[in-house]
């Protein structure tokens, strides 16, 4: 880990939103204390770098009219590297895990959560890797929302 | 063009990321033919309606050393799912807190992510949602290897 000081109070505050306005970064900079050329500099750094992944609009999929799905599948040991290609060829596909249940036996090993511009969209392509990979998907999508919002505690 | 039209021009311009300049907004809107004020605007309307959640760095967690994580199910009766799913989002590493329907063969219908620094933290995370909830129905679904992780685009 080679960030500094600086930087997490830059990383951290990035987390909320960029201000609106004409010199965000300057804005920033009162804020933090750390004077503007040198905040971009570091949120250069820190995507070059890969620890941030992309400054950007974080989307609400649904708000945007966008349905999406959380979808577990049971696939045989021999197959997943087959299935899970299938899987991730979707673009509406943002995650894809392999996953145990640690105190308990699980009934689904694959994990992954898909979007699509409608309803009718989406089932077509669960539908479809149903058809191609043979397997049942179960399909989760959210009934209820309590919390969601990835912010990190920055030490 | 309509307004939506535009509005999914903006974000499909900015969802690889924003320009780190001095006017970021003046540098977006020079590349789509506005103004600086309109993409301000535009952005101001998106994020008051809900359909930007945030305008924010996403941060590689596990390469600032936050490695572990947990998804934890939980079997919750149906009366009690909203008392509860306050209750497990008030937790700092609970990144998200969902119900989710069940199936003849999956009785766990609320999800929370936790995700901390080491496995132990989760684990607490996870004990103290147990004794403050009286629950005791969960399983811990840890990541094996992942496959495909991208944020969403549009």
């Amino acid at each position: 880990m080679i960030l500094s000081d600086t930087d997490r109070k830059i990383l951290h505050r990035l987390q909320s939103n960029l201000p609106l306005v004409s010199r965000p970064f300057l804005e920033l900079s009162k804020e933090l204390d750390i004077d503007e050329d040198t905040i971009i500099e570091r949120i250069k750094f820190m995507i070059e770098k890969g620890y941030v992944r992309r400054l950007a609009p974080i989307i609400n999929t649904q708000a945007m009219g966008r349905e999406a799905t959380l979808a577990a599948i049971k696939v045989p040991e021999d197959r997943i590297d087959e299935v899970s290609a299938i899987i991730n060829e979707y673009s509406g596909v943002s995650h894809n895990y392999l996953r145990k249940g640690k105190n308990k036996h699980i009934p689904y090993n694959m994990w992954f959560t898909m979007s699509a511009k409608d309803d009718e969209e989406l089932h077509s392509r669960l539908k479809e890797i149903e058809n191609r990979t043979g397997l049942t998907v179960r399909s989760m999508p959210t009934t209820k929302k309590f919390k969601i919002g990835v912010r990190f505690k920055i030490y | 063009m309509k307004k939506e039209d535009i509005d999914v021009k903006l974000i499909k311009h900015i969802q690889e990321g924003l320009p780190v300049t001095k006017t970021p907004y003046k540098d977006i809107g020079q590349a789509l033919g506005m103004s600086e004020d309109e993409v301000i605007q535009r952005l101001k309307k998106l994020l008051e309606a809900g359909k930007i959640r945030r305008l924010a760095a996403s941060i590689a967690h596990r390469k600032i050393g936050i490695n572990a994580n947990a998804m934890c199910v939980w079997k919750v009766p149906k009366e009690r799912v909203d008392e509860v799913g306050v209750i497990m989002a008030g937790f700092e590493e609970v990144t998200h807190c969902y119900e989710r329907p069940v199936y003849s063969d999956w009785e766990y219908n609320v999800f929370t992510m936790i995700h901390g620094y080491t496995d132990a933290e989760c684990e607490a995370v996870i004990q103290a949602i147990k004794e403050k909830t009286g629950l005791n129905d969960y399983v811990v679904l840890y990541s094996e290897k992942e496959f495909k992780k991208v944020g969403v685009r549009i």
